[in-house]
């Protein structure tokens, strides 16, 4: 087993695995692009029960939430070229990158589709019903009334979802991309200080993630200023001990917490 | 002013309406009375093609549509002469009072901002809101929102706006507010049409009651009329149950 334990090394490895972080965040940022288009055309046949579209999009969805992301990264990059080529289509000098974001995107569309079934569904339709008695058409009552309100719903499962694929993107080492994952793997195997690299890879993820459930919840906060409600409306804790920590690790900032009376 | 000819709707094959023929002049207040299930809400929705009637003719002032044959086009054209009040409000969530009352002038009749929003204020000061313009929905009693559900159809300027029972979803304290703007608003001659529970309002505001039971118009007439003598032996059970007190006591 590799060298003994040296705490410097995982400052070392900071800087150089942060050099990579690029790479993961453009098949973070170009996965979430790709998922959020394609997770919204798709869920577009289910909301308005398009006969067959409907079917293809079920499909769709069980697929890429039915398999494990490895499999598919394989099956994208081996197999895809494959069947292109029988349409005579060369993708064999694309990049990997590119089967890597479109991979990680069509996957990430799945949920997203999901996401936004539910949330504009969760829409009551005596708005949509209200939009129409102004005298909107249905474009305009669905962008304007419905979208706007089903997008904050869906804002907390969409962190989610991104959460899970920024850790996700570590699986496209697998094929060879040069991400932070597979540049810890390299850093350690040249210096056999295997545990410093996944500390410091690690702390990379953590810091990113804490970054990125910051701005979302932010996001959030704003999308739902409209139900804002009086203070009196949030729950009343008895105040105990670890309080603080407790409202830090649940969101609920904005708890009260009851005077212990005697 | 607005003619309804033969409005037969069915839902499966439970037949609501059969065939309602009703005419409601200019400046008009027509009260539509009936127990539940007897197709009134339907009746009022099927005007502003929130249903749609199986067979029959709506007109409202120059405009006429034939139910059958209706497209996009005669449907939009439709509701853009009328308004809707709804029982349980349905504001705009994400909106502020101001900018639900902005959104059908701006978005649908593409009035320039700045005029949109003097005359939602101008409209939204008469029901008694000009001091919540940007308070969101959720900040606001039931008495309050419904009275941003009026101002919302009232700054459209429709030829008529349709009440479907306003004031059910209140608590009792809130009904009078409501209560006392609609009758406001109708003194201004506008014309509505309301579906209502609230007997002593029907007879105060109404110009006309409409007696509605299992899809049909059982009886109409002036409000005295019908509370007082009224002709349909079904009418007069109905009545009954809702008002055990004679209606004038002199």
């Amino acid at each position: 087993m590799g060298e003994k334990f040296d705490i410097s090394y995982v400052f070392t490895f900071f800087p150089k695995l942060a050099g990579t972080l690029q790479t993961t965040l453009l098949i973070v940022g170009g996965a979430l692009l790709t998922g959020l288009i394609v997770g919204f055309l798709v869920a577009l046949p289910r909301l308005y029960k398009v006969p067959v579209l409907q079917r293809i999009s079920q499909l769709y969805a069980s697929f890429f939430r039915g398999t494990p992301i490895l499999i598919q990264l394989f099956l994208f990059y081996y197999g895809l070229p494959e069947i292109l080529k029988l349409a005579h289509i060369d993708v064999s000098r694309a990049p990997v990158l590119a089967f890597v974001v479109l991979t990680y995107g069509l996957h990430t569309g799945a949920y997203v589709s999901e996401t936004i079934r539910s949330a504009v569904a969760s829409v009551d339709r005596g708005q949509v019903e209200a939009a129409y008695s102004v005298g909107m058409s249905g474009y305009q009552a669905f962008t304007r009334i419905v979208m706007p309100q089903a997008l904050a719903i869906a804002v907390p499962v969409l962190s989610n979802v991104i959460l899970a694929l920024l850790k996700d993107t570590s699986l496209a080492f697998s094929l060879g991309v040069m991400e932070m994952t597979g540049k810890s793997q390299s850093l350690a195997t040249l210096t056999n200080h295997f545990v410093e690299s996944y500390i410091s890879l690690a702390l990379i993820y953590l810091v990113i993630s804490i970054i990125l459930e910051r701005l979302l919840l932010f996001l959030e906060r704003r999308l739902l200023r409209h139900e804002s409600r009086p203070a009196e409306a949030y729950p009343v804790f008895r105040r105990e001990r670890f309080g603080r920590l407790r409202q830090f690790f649940t969101r609920e900032r904005r708890v009260r917490f009851r005077e212990e009376t005697r | 002013m607005i003619k309804l000819t033969g409005i037969t709707k069915s839902f499966g094959r439970n037949q609501v309406l059969q065939g309602i023929d009703l005419q409601v002049e200019k400046g008009e207040v027509v009260v539509i009375l009936g127990p539940s299930g007897s197709g009134k809400t339907t009746l009022l929705r099927c005007i502003n093609y929130l249903e749609r009637p199986n067979a029959g003719r709506i007109a409202i002032g120059d405009f006429e549509v034939d139910c059958e044959r209706a497209g996009k086009k005669d449907i939009h054209a439709l509701r853009g002469k009328s308004a809707m009040v709804f029982q349980h409000y349905n504001l705009f969530k994400h909106k502020t009072v101001l900018e639900n009352v902005m959104e059908g002038l701006v978005i649908v009749q593409r009035m320039p901002k700045e005029t949109a929003r003097r005359r939602s204020v101008e409209v939204l000061e008469k029901v008694g809101l000009g001091e919540k313009l940007d308070a969101y929905p959720s900040q606001l009693s039931g008495g309050q929102q419904q009275r941003v559900g009026i101002a919302r159809a009232l700054a459209l300027g429709p030829e008529v706006i349709l009440f479907d029972e306003p004031t059910s979803a209140l608590d009792p304290e809130l009904v009078g507010e409501v209560l006392a703007v609609i009758r406001r608003i109708a003194k201004e001659g506008i014309t509505m049409i309301v579906v209502t529970h609230e007997m002593g309002f029907a007879r105060d505001v109404a110009n006309h009651v409409v007696f509605m039971d299992g899809g049909a118009i059982v009886e109409e007439g002036a409000p005295k009329d019908i509370f007082n003598k009224p002709q349909e032996e079904r009418t007069k059970q109905f009545l009954k149950r809702i008002m055990p007190e004679p209606a004038y006591s002199i």
